[in-house]
């Protein structure tokens, strides 16, 4: 029986491999998390127990025509009914090893600057949840910017480039997915660096940022870390600019659309907040900064050719024009209002484990973590509940 | 302990295992007879309920006791 990994499965939707991805969860399960690539995949859902019941009918629903690459919650599922599929003669059958989750833990490393700097920015797109991450990496030493729980991979990383992780930046109190950063810092020593409005009730210890503050490398050399406070999206967002060069906006800036500012329920004091900033912080920012955003939800709006999410903000403020021309505060609070969906529930949960107020276990924190993001302000720009 | 005809544990056992012996033996009873499953596979609280609406089987309760979860399946005709 052939299995495949998760990056197996990314590179196969990135290069366009025609395939069938047959997903045997529950039509529930299905509905609320599917696998999403930068590119168009072909799927079908039927449930293993319908294999169960019919399984030459079921088979023959199968398209023959394409090899089929079997998906399920854990494994049991896809194997069996990668075999069921070979036992009735289909050929070229392969299931995903780890289910689902593996693929919602899938980190993607990009380079974003060029080789020939003394300093690599690197994202780590996990498709699974439409979120990016970020390294910076100057000599022996790597910033990394929003982890999520995949810490492993991050740990590898910096070992493959020669580093160690010095220093964690959060772009804000994440309520969409569960940080890794405490378990960094409990492994490597590194300092987590976040900002007191949304820090200050998390049970962590951590360094205070506040607007204008630098933070280097400890040769004083290489590119420095600009600490920009953007509040709107959340209290205490931040929003880090690295060299003059790159903006590592969190869930303010995105690429298309910004952070939805009603995720604390306090939709018009933040929707005024995020205004202010919009207008005195970010809009006065260079055009050529490079826009490295937390999220994004459309690969084809948002992804770059070799499938990066970045832009330039001049290309960024041109996208979201309906956005940033709004020029009186009260049309900007309409217009948040009017946009205004509901958030997933567990976003609540999520954010008590960020402030290590709740410590499930590694199973559940699986499951809470699952799902793609809802953190865009317009509707177009994320799905909607269920 | 609420009334029923025959019992399976599936205790230990992952997907798809739970629902394909729940299939084979609820095949074997008689319409109208109730089969207490129990199952630890968190995975399978939701495709059990999900398998049995589809089939025409009903599920009359479930719970959970200790770390296991106790489905009482109602054979349909």
């Amino acid at each position: 029986m052939t299995i495949f990994t998760a990056h197996e499965l990314y590179s196969a939707i990135e290069e366009k491999e025609d395939f069938l991805l047959l997903d045997v969860r529950n039509e529930e399960d299905h509905k609320r998390f599917s696998i999403e690539g930068p590119n168009e995949v072909m799927m079908m859902n039927i449930p293993y127990f319908d294999f169960i019941e019919e399984p030459e009918e079921m088979v023959a629903q199968v398209p023959d025509d394409k090899p089929v690459r079997v998906v399920c919650a854990k494994v049991g599922s896809s194997e069996f009914v990668a075999n069921l599929l070979e036992g009735l003669g289909r050929e070229n059958v392969s299931h995903l090893d780890g289910g689902i989750i593996s693929w919602g833990n899938l980190l993607v490393s990009k380079r974003i600057n060029s080789e020939s700097d003394d300093y690599e920015v690197w994202q780590f797109n996990r498709p699974g949840k439409a979120s990016c991450s970020y390294g910076l990496v100057f000599e022996k030493e790597m910033f990394l910017f929003d982890p999520s729980r995949n810490v492993d991979y991050y740990l590898q990383f910096a070992e493959s480039r020669g580093a160690i992780i010095t220093h964690i930046f959060e772009t804000h109190l994440q309520a969409d997915y569960i940080s890794g950063s405490p378990k960094i810092v409990e492994m490597t020593g590194a300092v987590l660096v976040a900002h007191d409005g949304d820090y200050s009730e998390a049970l962590h210890k951590y360094h205070s940022v506040t607007d204008g503050e630098e933070i280097n490398f400890s040769t004083e050399k290489g590119p420095a870390v600009s600490c920009v406070h953007t509040p709107g999206h959340t209290p205490g967002s931040m929003t880090y600019l690295i060299g003059e060069k790159y903006m590592i906006s969190g869930d303010t800036v995105f690429i298309v659309s910004i952070g939805r500012p009603d995720l604390g329920k306090m939709v018009v004091e933040w929707a005024q907040m995020l205004y202010d900033t919009l207008h005195r912080r970010i809009s006065v920012m260079p055009d050529d900064l490079i826009v490295l955003p937390g999220h994004y939800t459309d690969w084809e709006a948002e992804a770059d050719s070799e499938y990066r999410i970045m832009n330039d903000f001049a290309t960024v403020k041109k996208m979201n024009e309906d956005i940033y021309s709004i020029a009186k505060i009260d049309d900007f609070v309409t217009y948040i209002q009017g946009n205004m969906r509901n958030q997933p529930e567990i976003y609540g949960q999520i954010r008590q484990v960020n402030f290590g107020k709740l410590t499930p276990c590694e199973n559940e924190q699986n499951t809470m973590d699952l799902g793609k993001n809802e953190c865009a302000a317009s509707k177009h720009g994320g799905i909607e509940n269920a | 302990m609420k009334e029923h005809d025959d019992e399976l544990d599936c205790s230990g056992l992952n997907c798809p295992m739970p629902v394909l012996k729940t299939k084979l033996k609820i095949d074997k009873m008689d319409a109208g007879k109730v089969l207490r499953v129990i199952t630890t596979d968190p995975g399978a609280c939701n495709d059990l309920p999900a398998w049995a609406s589809k089939v025409g089987h009903e599920i009359l309760s479930n719970c959970e006791e200790g770390d296991k979860y106790v489905f009482y399946v109602k054979r349909g005709a």
